[in-house]
């Protein structure tokens, strides 16, 4: 019984610091990238070129729909965002933009395996779609 | 001019004319390259007024794409090469195996207990457009030194209505000498493939392509006929032709197809034509392919020139590409 209080602050310890170590990092956008004007105006076929982009680079971690269901996705250390969510679909066109090139963590960045700019923003474009 | 040499003697007057004359032939010499200097300065100047003007907005400069794209969804089509050559920085790494023939049924459960063909190979576009590669086979101990160049690429806008890609190889046969192979110096060791790839992507399912190849071996295999005579058992140099086509059905997932016609008439030991069609599975960084085919082989002359699996007899093998690509 003397033991209880020491074994309730190990408990209260391990759970904090767990608290602290898997909560999401905020990642932050430089303000310039954040501003960024989407050069590809949003339309059928943009969307569309955008979808078969989705669908060889994205799909596998953040699902066909994008809910953050692939099939990686239950391997990968950081949960992947649900695109059909106000959280992301606040985002501005040029923080996507910036974290599709850039990537962070388990998150790989496109910039060489999708070296075109416009290709990028009409994989945004597509993202925008996924908004319910 | 009458004027200016008014008051000069005869000979005053002809060294003036000459004078006068190189003046105006370096004049003539000389205005195009002010002019021209003038039209790279203003040029010059307005890319520069243009640049800031870019730099001063938010909106990222975004290259005008004017090229089709995934005409195929790789190299490799099967048997052959695709008109694709990938993005500047991209390795490849290929594996590819054929089984044996059905034929033996059960025995050997449809060729794949039989001896298989398998290569490792690797690859890298170091140049934009061109790509360069090694590959090795246990089929003959065979090496190969490859290269790839997209000569030209279709546009959005049809102006150009074709992809064309030259692809050719360099193969070392590196079996140990005995008297049962034609190899008797070293260049006898070695064989050429060249190909050019011509293909168009008809519309975002459907890409078909038409390959006319040649393949060159430098020593064939030959006999002493009945008066002494050296005769070879094929030519050294063959032709074919191959058609190919993909059908996508999902955006990661397409029908492929692949035939291959021998052209060249050997005295003997004539190769059969070749009809595969398959399954084409792509990932970001993994392209699949699993398909059923006459061809047994894995490096493309010694498919061209050697098979002699025969489709009307049903000798159809399984067979597998897996490349994996990374970027740097």
């Amino acid at each position: 019984m003397k033991k209880l209080p020491q074994l309730g602050l190990i408990v209260v310890f391990i759970t904090t610091a767990s608290f602290t170590l898997f909560q999401t990092k905020p990642w932050n956008v430089p303000a310039d990238k954040v501003k960024a004007v989407n050069a590809v105006k949003s339309n059928a076929a943009s969307i569309a070129e955008g979808k078969t982009l989705w669908s060889t680079h994205c799909a596998s971690c953040h699902g066909k729909t994008g809910l953050g269901d692939g099939t990686k996705a239950a391997q990968l250390e950081t949960t992947p965002p649900d695109f059909t969510k106000a959280a992301l679909q606040g985002q501005t066109d040029g923080s996507l933009f910036y974290k599709t090139s850039e990537g962070r963590g388990d998150m790989p960045g496109f910039k060489k395996k999708i070296p075109e700019q416009e290709d990028l923003w009409n994989l945004v474009n597509f993202m925008r779609s996924l908004n319910k | 001019m009458q004027k200016f040499m008014h008051g000069l003697n005869k000979e005053q007057k002809t060294i003036k004319l000459i004078q006068m004359k190189k003046i105006k032939s370096y004049q003539f010499l000389m205005r195009p390259l002010q002019h021209s200097l003038i039209v790279i300065l203003v040029l010059l100047g307005s890319s520069q007024l243009i640049a800031q003007d870019t730099l001063s907005s938010n909106a990222p400069v975004v290259k005008k794409k004017s090229f089709v794209k995934n005409t195929f969804e790789g190299n490799y089509i099967i048997d052959n090469q695709t008109v694709i050559v990938p993005i500047k920085g991209t390795f490849e790494f290929d594996i590819q195996h054929r089984f044996g023939t059905f034929e033996n049924g059960w025995k050997d459960l449809g060729g794949l207990f039989a001896n298989a063909n398998m290569l490792l190979g690797f690859s890298y576009v170091a140049i934009h457009d061109l790509q360069i590669g090694f590959a090795a086979t246990n089929d003959r101990m065979q090496t190969a030194g490859t290269l790839k160049y997209a000569l030209v690429k279709q546009t959005k806008n049809n102006t150009m209505p074709l992809s064309v890609t030259l692809f050719g190889n360099m193969v070392m046969d590196t079996r140990a000498k005995n008297s049962s192979l034609p190899i008797i110096n070293v260049q006898d060791r070695f064989s050429y493939f060249s190909q050019l790839i011509i293909a168009r992507k008809i519309n975002e399912k459907i890409s078909l392509q038409v390959v006319p190849s040649f393949s060159y071996y430098n020593n064939v295999e030959a006999f002493y006929t009945d008066k002494n005579v050296i005769q070879p058992k094929t030519n050294n140099g063959h032709f074919s032709i191959s058609l190919a086509g993909r059908y996508k059905l999902t955006d990661g997932m397409s029908i492929i197809a692949n035939y291959d016609q021998p052209i060249t008439q050997h005295p003997m030991n004539n190769p059969n034509p070749n009809i595969a069609i398959g399954l084409d599975m792509k990932t970001s960084g993994h392209d699949f392919q699993i398909f059923l085919g006459n061809y047994g082989y894995v490096l493309p002359q010694t498919n061209n020139v050697f098979n002699h699996n025969d489709f009307s007899k049903s000798q159809f093998l399984i067979g597998f590409n897996i490349s994996r690509l990374w970027n740097f």
